[in-house]
């Protein structure tokens, strides 16, 4: 019978094919030659993703230091106060930035490690890779502090918690036993032997915070391997580092390649800008009115240092040099509706003026720019290794090793040199250099401010929230997963 | 007929006679065969073939008894009258009537699971274009529901509640034996009964397709009657009008508000909307000779809504032919249908900002930049402010869908009660649709220079199937139907999407070559491609004793490509009893009295057949040297986005059943009660998992995705369903058949969102959205409590300054605030008849659910942003104090959503004829939501099953009652037609 004939056959096993994508089948399969250079890129790209989004791990990095908030303008930014709390250190653990921060750095430790696991007998390409998970996980001692370490060999699906020491250890011993095997050239989009370095040298220098033991000498050596192999130098123009086409730069060691059609991701001029600034820039798209850095921390740039260019303040005007208007301009704002952006912001929350806030001009945004900016973004570059060594070499006494490295980066924002340093000038003069460069808030923490009050944020136990919490999120997906202290 | 061949025809002396004819009372048409017993005797004769009769009297004669299978017998006093002309109604109640089950049918009075079946006669009234909306509030557990009045939106179907997080929510279709088709494949004119399986033991023959409920619908496929042509035209006009639309403030409340005043005055919402106008002509001939039975139809309709670009224009084909041969032992069936739609619509934001736009603004503005720039619409640079009449102008989206339903069958009697069938059947859906946004549309063509898009998506769906079903008396009074069966299923799905910008002209979707750029923002070019398989194989045993006991077992085995390949088949039984105790005992007034008990098990596929896999997509594009004037180093990236699972498998869903139909008075009040519970397991769902850790799934692999598709949670729910009619009750020439149902839901239960160590206690979904309420979900899922509890601060108060007083600002210490999903839905039918009138008028409802208020979420406060955008006024919006806050989601703007609505009116008046040329001439006026008794202050009380803008297609179900701000505005129409059968 018919029926029975087809019920011998129904019950077989049958084969999904994939016809528009490929299995990890296929892929070991493969024979393409550029196929392991793709697939290595492709683990790059998940680190280039989401950095430079909003909600991300840039912007928790910002927010929750003194250089950075989003004030609440009436309705628009209150989200829930998630920002109003990334800012007053009240944050808790199920907000959404702290889950997407943590998910961005473990799915390129994911992706790494499969490829350390399909490819074990390629050593240039497993070099590169352990090197490169040691720089997020350079992100995740710095951030959520007792992470677990998973590497190509872990088993079980559930990991425990490592102590930040052992990170500490792991991201150490990740990168002495890869660095020689990486290449001394001048890529700036793939870790090389020097960007290696500055992953030390950022480790070492945060070896007490993280660690509780300093280790100012490893990193002052750090530093001096990148500055001493004369590969890098310091970039006249301090602005050509973050240019549209900064590609060029003699100055930065390692990028994220953003690209506006390739790359997307790095999404500045919505985050910062005013709504009508569009007409500015001719942007595709209506900025958002969000980022702002705050009066203080604008008012440590003295008017002669050419990187307060780092802030788009005063009158705004449109590409054809019109006065822009915010017409909805709030009735107590004293600029009315001129468009200007002033350091002074009246509030955090819930009435900010919304033309209130210098905004963020560090990096160029190019006439007709996307959402997404072609700007590639600086993870490292020469002035903050220059900066590192200053510091090192600082707080072991080498007073005049400090200068000279200090007086690098004065000089060139065309300041007149140092003559003597101290803790605290160098913590400012770092904030300068380093603004909306994701370092405030690490620096903060190493300098010992973290706890301070600053504007529209009450001093904070620094111990408990100089670690973010692990987030929600993560702790119900992992049982095995415990918060960080103090949470 | 067995009434017919046992009448007796008595031959008497006789003084008188009287003659006859016997109609139908809907068509007009003569009832050929139609039996006519004098009361109380066994004297009687049939109806000829115009259905004419005559019949000796006696005296003591008083009345005549007339019947015929598939209408009320009908008692008629004689008097002194010699010629009678009887109208019988169809019995649409009738015990004898077969269900449709799937694979065959059934008499009602052997169903033992909870199955409905509902006939054209009950079918809602008025301008309906899509089949779902026939049923709407019919059938008790089955909530259909189109919030807003877009004719461009399909509805949601639900059957007993949710019974997945997943994709398959709906039911699953069967059209003329043709699983999964889609329901554009069929126009409401054409169909001849839909069937609702609704328990787990009816679905249970649908496998790993049934979890959702089943809806059977067959369509006409011959003549009203043996030997006989029937062309039939019906033709309606239907106007659009808006409904409902919330109160806002007039310019000079608003300026007086503090708005910022452009010095004009502007009604935006009526500058948007105009009346929409939509015609149907529905055009039939079917027929019935011999062994051969036809219905050709087409269908024809324009609809358009009440905003200039919104609409559809269907052309609906179909052919329905069978034929028997070998004296009817082989039977072969072809039904073809194709349907064309042709739809257009705008950014629905234009609801929205023809809401809040700021109502002194004018809509030109005679400048030369805004000519320039906007077209010489009004347009300024604030955040989230676009003039919604440009928006709706200079943007706009059309679709055409184009489906081909084939389907073949033969059945061959080998031996009287033995029978094989094949069906094979070709499901083909294509779509291409367009987008476009003019240089001068200031939302995003302006930054874009202009930007369109074209997209194909088709689909591809064949079946083979066979069946065998044998009938037997294995005693004289037990009766076996057995039915085996296996099938074969192959779906294909392919699309391709391109999207460029930067135009010099306006040329659209007709040359993306005019885009000059086509990498990056607002540009695309992509294609994607899918297929699987489903092998099934199913039978079916059905025992009746006496009439009295029946009982039936069904199981079905399927085997999917898409599930993980450690557990491909899956097994789905089931089995229900039930015993009509009016056969066993003296029921009294009681004629059915049938409690039956069901258990079934069945499924859910995934949404996707590659969930499994883990399949790596493109990631960025990569230039391998960096160096931008090489081009042949640049490959796009592949990244594993999912996370494989070899052990995925289909949902489950187990259902236990108890209920009983009943009839009283000889059926003159008909019905059933229904309760169940159900309990799903294995839910299929994207859950968050260690990222990066070794991947449990996948020995020797990490997770490279936050989340991987598992099988987890269980879920609870139960209801209690009633329906009853009664078959027309009335004196003289009126008559009234009114017809009840509702169903008590207990809502779903979330009893555990975890399998193994993997899962959660709560899953937060549906953020309110910009402005300034994007990072705060409303809806918490969790573990012990309903599916879909809105969750947030608890206002107390307002103070003297007009400040929120609210319980809390922490997330997690938020309070429930109230629940989406109905506790209650109810349906309540009536259909007066007074001579040629008739009447349907049907009032639906539900109650117990919420509704989140967006417009009173983010517009009713005099807060900073009433400069910008116009304010709603509601009966709910406090005024002294007027709130001050900025909008922050609390517990005012969550309302209790509970409505009764007239949803359906209609006034038919049949034309009496006596015309060689046509049977019958009906004229109708009906109209569609005709007022709704409710407290909610928003756009449309209707239960909202999903979130609209959920962005994740698998969890809008799991965000219930949310009225999103661009919800088409409430539509109220009338329509008036006629229908003409010709002879």
């Amino acid at each position: 019978m018919l029926p029975l004939v087809f019920a011998m056959g129904a019950c077989q096993e049958l084969e999904q094919d994939v016809l528009d994508g490929v299995t990890a089948e296929d892929i070991a399969k493969s024979t393409n030659p550029n196929l392991i250079s793709v697939l290595k890129a492709s683990a790059y790209a998940r680190i280039v993703g989401s950095w430079g989004g909003h909600n991300s791990i840039w912007s928790i990095q910002e927010v929750s230091s003194d250089e950075m908030s989003i004030p609440q303008k009436g309705a628009d930014w209150e989200d829930g106060g998630q920002w109003l709390r990334m800012h007053r250190h009240t944050w808790n653990p199920s907000e959404e930035s702290f889950n997407n921060s943590w998910a961005y750095c473990y799915s390129a430790i994911g992706e790494i490690n499969n490829l350390l696991v399909q490819y074990p007998n390629v050593p240039a390409l497993n070099a590169e890779l352990k090197v490169l998970r040691a720089l997020v996980y350079l992100w995740l001692i710095d951030s959520f502090g007792n992470v677990p370490i998973i590497d190509e060999n872990s088993t079980g699906s559930s990991p425990t918690n490592n102590t930040r020491a052992e990170v500490f250890a792991f991201i150490e011993k990740s990168i002495k036993d890869n660095v020689n095997a990486l290449p001394k050239d001048g890529n700036k989009t793939t870790l090389n032997f020097y960007s290696a370095h500055a992953i030390l040298a950022k480790l070492y220098l945060n070896a007490q915070v993280y660690t509780g033991t300093a280790r100012w000498a490893d990193a002052e050596a750090a530093a001096d391997v990148i500055i001493n192999s004369g590969k890098y130098s310091l970039s006249s123009n301090f602005f050509s580092n973050f240019s549209e086409r900064n590609g060029g730069s003699t100055e930065n060691i390692l990028t994220l390649p953003y690209d506006e059609n390739n790359a997307g991701g790095f999404n500045l001029p919505q985050m910062t800008l005013h709504y009508s600034s569009q007409a500015t820039y001719n942007l595709q798209a209506q900025p958002w009115n969000g980022y702002a850095s705050l009066e203080e921390f604008y008012n440590t740039f003295d008017n002669a240092d050419a990187r307060k260019k780092s802030f788009l303040v005063g009158p705004q005007f449109a590409a054809d040099g019109t006065r822009l208007k915010d017409i909805s301009a709030e009735a107590g704002d004293p600029d009315g509706q001129d468009l200007t952006f002033t350091p002074a912001i009246n509030m955090l929350a819930p009435n900010a003026f919304r033309q209130a806030g210098v905004r963020v001009g560090k990096f160029e945004f190019a006439s007709g720019a996307g959402p997404s900016l072609s700007n590639d973004y600086p993870l490292f570059r020469l002035g903050e290794i220059i900066l590192t060594k200053a510091e090192a070499a600082l707080r072991q006494g080498k007073t005049a090793a400090a200068l000279a490295a200090a007086n690098q980066i004065r000089t060139r924002a065309g300041m007149p040199a140092y003559t003597s340093l101290t803790l605290d000038e160098l913590y400012n003069e770092r904030g300068r250099e380093m603004f909306a460069e994701a370092s405030r808030r690490t620096d903060a923490i190493r300098f010992g401010k973290w706890g301070q009050p600053w504007w529209e944020k009450a001093a904070s136990n620094a111990t408990v929230r100089g670690i973010f919490p692990i987030p929600q999120n993560q702790l119900n997906a992992n049982p095995k997963l415990k918060q960080n202290p103090g949470y | 007929m067995a009434l017919f061949m046992g009448a007796v025809i008595g031959v008497n002396a006789q003084s008188r006679s009287v003659s006859g004819t016997v109609l139908d009372a809907r068509l007009g048409d003569p009832v050929p065969g139609a039996t006519v017993l004098v009361k109380g005797t066994t004297r009687g004769t049939a109806t000829d073939l115009d259905g004419k009769f005559t019949l000796p009297l006696q005296a003591g004669d008083q009345v005549l008894v007339v019947s015929f299978v598939g209408y009320l017998t009908q008692e008629v006093e004689i008097g002194s009258q010699s010629t009678l002309t009887i109208s019988l109604q169809e019995d649409v109640t009738s015990l004898q009537e077969a269900v449709v089950i799937g694979y065959g049918s059934q008499d009602k009075k052997e169903i033992t699971s909870a199955v409905v079946g509902v006939r054209p006669d009950n079918f809602n009234r008025g301008n309906v274009s899509n089949p779902a909306q026939l049923l709407q509030g019919k059938v008790a557990g089955l909530s259909i529901t189109r919030p807003g009045g877009n004719p461009n939106n399909g509805f949601n179907i639900r059957l007993r509640g949710l019974s997945t997080f997943g994709a398959n929510s709906a039911p699953l279709i069967v059209l003329d034996g043709v699983i999964g088709a889609s329901l554009e494949n069929v126009d409401p004119n054409d169909i001849q009964s839909i069937d609702v399986l609704k328990d787990g033991s009816a679905a249970a023959i649908y496998g790993a397709r049934g979890s959702s409920g089943v809806i059977l619908i067959t369509t006409t496929k011959q003549g009203s009657k043996q030997g006989t042509t029937n062309v039939s035209i019906n033709s309606f006009a239907t106007v659009d009008k808006a409904t409902n639309l919330i109160p806002v403030l007039s310019a000079e409340e608003f300026v007086a508000r503090g708005g910022t005043n452009f010095g004009s005055n502007t009604d935006w919402r009526q500058e948007l909307i105009d009346d929409g106008y939509s015609f149907t002509t529905n055009a039939s001939v079917s027929g019935s000779f011999g062994n051969t039975n036809y219905l050709a139809a087409v269908n024809y309709r324009d609809n358009n809504g009440i905003v200039e670009g919104v609409g559809n224009e269907r052309l609906n084909t179909r052919l329905n032919l069978s034929q028997g041969a070998l004296n009817n032992r082989l039977r072969l069936n072809v039904n073809l249908s194709f349907s064309n739609v042709n739809s257009e619509s705008i950014n629905d934001a234009a609801f929205r900002y023809a809401t809040i736009y700021n109502p002194t603004a004018p809509i030109f503005e005679d400048t030369p930049a805004a000519n320039q720039r906007f077209g010489g619409y009004f347009q300024r640079d604030l955040f989230d402010f676009y003039n919604p009449v440009a928006l709706a102008r200079q943007q706009k989206f059309v679709g055409e869908t184009k489906t081909a339903l084939l389907s073949y069958r033969a059945e061959f009697d080998i031996l009287p009660n033995l029978t094989l069938s094949a069906q094979y059947s070709q499901d083909r859906r294509n779509t291409l649709s367009g987008g476009f946004w003019s240089i001068q549309d200031y939302q995003v063509g302006f930054g874009s220079q202009g930007s369109a898009e074209r997209n194909t998506f088709d689909r591809s769906q064949r079946i083979l199937e066979t069946t065998l079903r044998y009938e037997t008396n294995l005693t004289d009074k037990l009766n076996m139907t057995l039915l085996g069966g296996a099938g074969v299923q192959y779906t294909t799905n392919q699309g391709f999407n391109a999207r460029v910008r930067q135009y010099l002209f306006d040329l659209g979707w007709n040359n993306l070559g005019a885009g000059a750029i086509r990498l990056g923002n607002n540009t695309n070019v992509s294609s994607f491609a899918n297929e699987d398989q489903l092998n099934s194989v199913f039978g079916r045993a059905n025992f009746n004793y006496d009439n009295t006991f029946f009982f039936s077992v069904t199981t079905r085995a399927e085997t999917y490509s898409g599930f993980g390949a450690n557990n491909q088949t899956g097994i789905f039984p089931a089995v229900s009893l039930g015993a009509d105790f009016t056969q066993l005992f003296d029921m009294g007034i009681f004629n059915q009295f049938k409690p039956r008990v069901s258990y079934g098990i069945t499924g859910n596929l995934p949404p996707s057949a590659t969930l499994a896999l883990g399949v790596y997509g493109n990631g960025n594009r990569i230039d391998l040297d960096g160096d931008q004037l090489t081009q042949n180093d640049v490959f796009v990236g592949i990244n594993q986005f999912s996370n494989p699972n070899k052990d995925l498998k289909w949902e489950t869903k187990q259902e236990f059943n108890v209920g009983v139909d009943f009839g009283i008075w000889d059926g003159k009040v008909t019905g059933s009660i229904d309760y169940y519970t159900r309990n799903i397991s294995d839910l299929l769902f994207n859950v968050p998992v260690a990222t990066g850790a070794p991947n449990p799934f996948d020995p020797g692999r990490f997770n490279t995705a936050s989340s991987t598709w598992v099988n987890l949670a269980d879920l609870r729910a139960a209801g209690f369903e009633f329906a009853a009619s009664v078959n027309q009750i009335g004196k003289g020439a009126f008559k009234w058949t009114p017809a009840f149902n509702f169903t008590i839901y207990d809502k779903t239960t979330i009893e555990s969102l975890s399998a193994g160590e993997l899962g959660f206690q709560e899953l937060r979904f549906a953020t309110p959205g910009a402005p300034g309420q994007n990072n705060n979900p409303i809806i918490y899922n969790r573990v012990g409590q309903t599916l879909g509890d809105f969750y947030g601060p608890r206002l107390t108060g307002l103070t003297e300054r007009g400040e929120y007083i609210l319980s809390t600002r922490d997330p997690n210490q938020f309070e429930k605030l109230g629940n989406g999903l109905p506790k209650g839905e109810f349906g309540f039918a009536n259909t007066f008849m007074y001579g040629q009138w008739t009447l349907n008028m049907f009032l639906r409802g539900a109650w117990g659910h919420d509704l989140y208020n967006s417009y009173r979420g983010f517009y009713e406060n005099g807060d900073t942003a009433s400069n910008t955008w116009n304010s709603v006024i509601t009966d709910k919006t406090p005024t002294s104090p007027l709130v001050t806050s900025t909008p922050t989601f609390n517990s005012s703007v969550i309302e209790d959503a509970s409505f009764i609505r007239l949803d359906n009116m209609e006034l038919g008046y049949n034309v009496k004829t006596n015309s060689q040329n046509f049977s019958s001439l009906r004229v109708y006026f009906a109209g569609q939501n005709l007022f709704t008794l409710t407290n909610y202050t928003g756009v449309d009380p209707e239960v909202r099953v999903n979130d609209s803008e959920n962005g994740d297609s698998f969890t809008t179900s799991l965000s219930p009652g949310i009225e999103r701000r661009n919800t088409y505005f409430q539509t109220r129409s009338f329509t008036l037609g006629v229908t003409v059968n010709f002879k």
